[in-house]
């Protein structure tokens, strides 16, 4: 066990990367996550047997009795066609298989961060792989997809966000929590394409903490639940989590505390997201909330801040890029209780031992932030 | 064993004697002074600078590539990508067996397994400035994790 895991942990609202900023933030060690999480974790299913096990989302609505599903695909990372085949390949695999549900999914909803670097040639691809999926398909877009152009290309292609939709008795919103990046660029005179790489760049410093809905969609979020009945379903489509779980990377949203006020009075809202790119779970007062698979590559878990409620992921082989990825199948079932299962393309989803975890592998480890791009 | 600050009066004498009988034996003399302040930060400035290198090498700087002739990667990922902070890089672990090499391996080793395989990348010279930069953000990242030889 770290002797670092008792120092104090940065609060939220401090600035995130500080020049000469201490350590602080990363200062307790995957390990007290995981210990946490097999402590308190929630209970779940053993290893599934399948294979491919798809990472999918089924909803069935008491209400009106008619049970439904729907798929999320996020974090396919493409690059242009000739520089990187691997992730069209994927992405292709899963569009694949979201056209192949039976019964099919009643819509697809892309997670965002189609492209890798916002190039419109990489949003042209993805647009072209999509073409695959014939259902009905709504979009939000990732940091991505958006630092070249500011989000010209995406919005001109997928339509702009927030959106909502009524759907069998549950309200379907999609908010874009990735455009309101305090801008680092301007004062550096920087090109787009260099604003890009730093907002492409997870462990970066410049970007700060861009992760926010903002007070405008604050406003429309209040404005567009006013009149929703606070007992029935809301599913809330977002790039990143709606809680604070690991800053320095954005894996949060830095007003989640005023979006928390809004969603609070209802009695049964999910938070669906990407960004993570990997299994996570948590629950805030009557918010579930539930990361999903990229279809590119696993991330690790945060140095800290994993919810408790989480059940870790199994390792990843980096020789199988094929390994730790997917997408999500959900549904909505009787109970009006959104339930996913994970499309990971491995046999095994969880770790059956600490181990074997993308956790607790690392009860040694103690990670500073980057210091090459401190300009 | 002996500490070398006890020998210091010592050697200031046999310098001292060394010098009256002719030149030769300073170099006794400077590399057994204590450090000054300016000289430990020339010393910390010259890993920082590995330390920066490193950094620029591992988020995929094609320019500090070009510099040092290294080709990491042919897939547009760098190592961060799957490593931010240099997560699950592990220096402090190493030396260990390493099941996708199926041998007993140093980072180095590992180092050059992930530039080959996943990044789909050409080795570098284990000894070169580029592994060695790269080393030096690893561990420098990774200063206050705590060692733990041979665990997988």
């Amino acid at each position: 066990m770290s002797e670092q895991q008792g120092r104090w942990r940065k609060p939220a609202s401090l600035p995130l990367v500080a020049e000469g900023r201490p350590d602080a933030g990363t200062c307790i060690t995957r390990r007290t996550f995981l210990h946490k999480s097999l402590l308190y974790g929630a209970a779940g299913a053993a290893s599934y047997g399948l294979f491919p096990l798809l990472n999918t989302i089924d909803l069935a609505f008491a209400q009106t009795g008619q049970a439904f599903r729907f798929a999320w695909v996020s974090d396919t990372h493409l690059y242009p066609r000739d520089v990187n085949t691997r992730f069209v390949e994927k992405a292709v695999r899963a569009f694949q298989e979201v056209q192949a549900m039976d019964p099919p999914a009643d819509f697809l909803i892309f997670g965002g961060d189609l492209a890798q670097l916002g190039d419109p040639v990489e949003l042209q691809l993805g647009a072209e792989l999509l073409k695959e999926v014939k259902i009905r398909k709504v979009f939000i877009p990732g940091e991505h997809d958006w630092y070249l152009d500011m989000g010209a290309t995406w919005n001109k292609m997928f339509g702009a966000s927030p959106w909502t939709f009524d759907h069998k008795g549950v309200r379907f919103i999609g908010l874009d929590t990735i455009s309101r990046a305090p801008d680092f660029w301007t004062p550096r005179k920087m090109s787009a394409k260099e604003r890009m790489g730093h907002m492409a760049t997870l462990d970066g410093t410049l970007g700060g903490a861009w992760a926010a809905v903002g007070e405008e969609q604050l406003r429309w979020l209040d404005g567009t639940l006013a009149r929703w009945p606070k007992d029935r379903p809301v599913v809330v489509f977002t790039h990143n989590p709606l809680y604070e779980y690991y800053p320095p990377w954005n894996f949060w949203v830095r007003d989640w505390l005023p979006v928390q006020e809004i969603l609070k009075p209802f009695a049964n809202v999910t938070n669906i997201h990407g960004h993570t790119h990997q299994v996570l779970y948590n629950e805030i007062g009557s918010m579930r909330s539930i990361g999903m698979l990229a279809t590119s590559w696993p991330w690790p878990y945060g140095p800290e801040g994993v919810p408790a409620l989480t059940r870790p992921m199994v390792r990843a082989d980096p020789g199988d890029h094929f390994d730790g990825v997917g997408w999500g199948e959900l549904s909505v079932s009787a109970a009006a209780r959104v339930d996913n299962e994970y499309r990971m393309w491995r046999k095994t989803v969880y770790a059956a031992a600490p181990e074997d975890s993308g956790t607790d592998d690392n009860r040694n480890q103690v990670l500073s932030p980057r210091i090459a791009d401190r300009i | 064993m002996t500490n070398p600050r006890r020998r210091y009066p010592l050697i200031a004498v046999a310098v001292v004697a060394l010098a009256s009988v002719g030149a030769g034996a300073r170099w006794a003399v400077a590399h057994k002074e204590p450090h000054t302040a300016e000289q430990l930060a020339a010393f910390q400035e010259v890993f920082m600078e590995q330390v920066r290198t490193g950094d620029a090498l591992f988020h995929g700087d094609a320019e500090t590539e070009k510099k040092l002739g290294v080709k990491l990667s042919a897939t547009g990922m760098a190592c961060a990508m799957c490593h931010p902070y240099t997560s699950d890089t592990h220096p402090h672990e190493f030396p260990k067996f390493q099941e996708q090499m199926n041998e007993f391996a140093t980072l180095r080793d590992m180092i050059n397994w992930c530039i080959e395989k996943p990044n789909e990348g050409e080795k570098i010279d284990p000894d070169g400035p580029a592994m060695k930069a790269l080393e030096a953000y690893i561990y420098w990242s990774n200063r206050h994790s705590k060692l733990d030889p041979g665990r997988h």
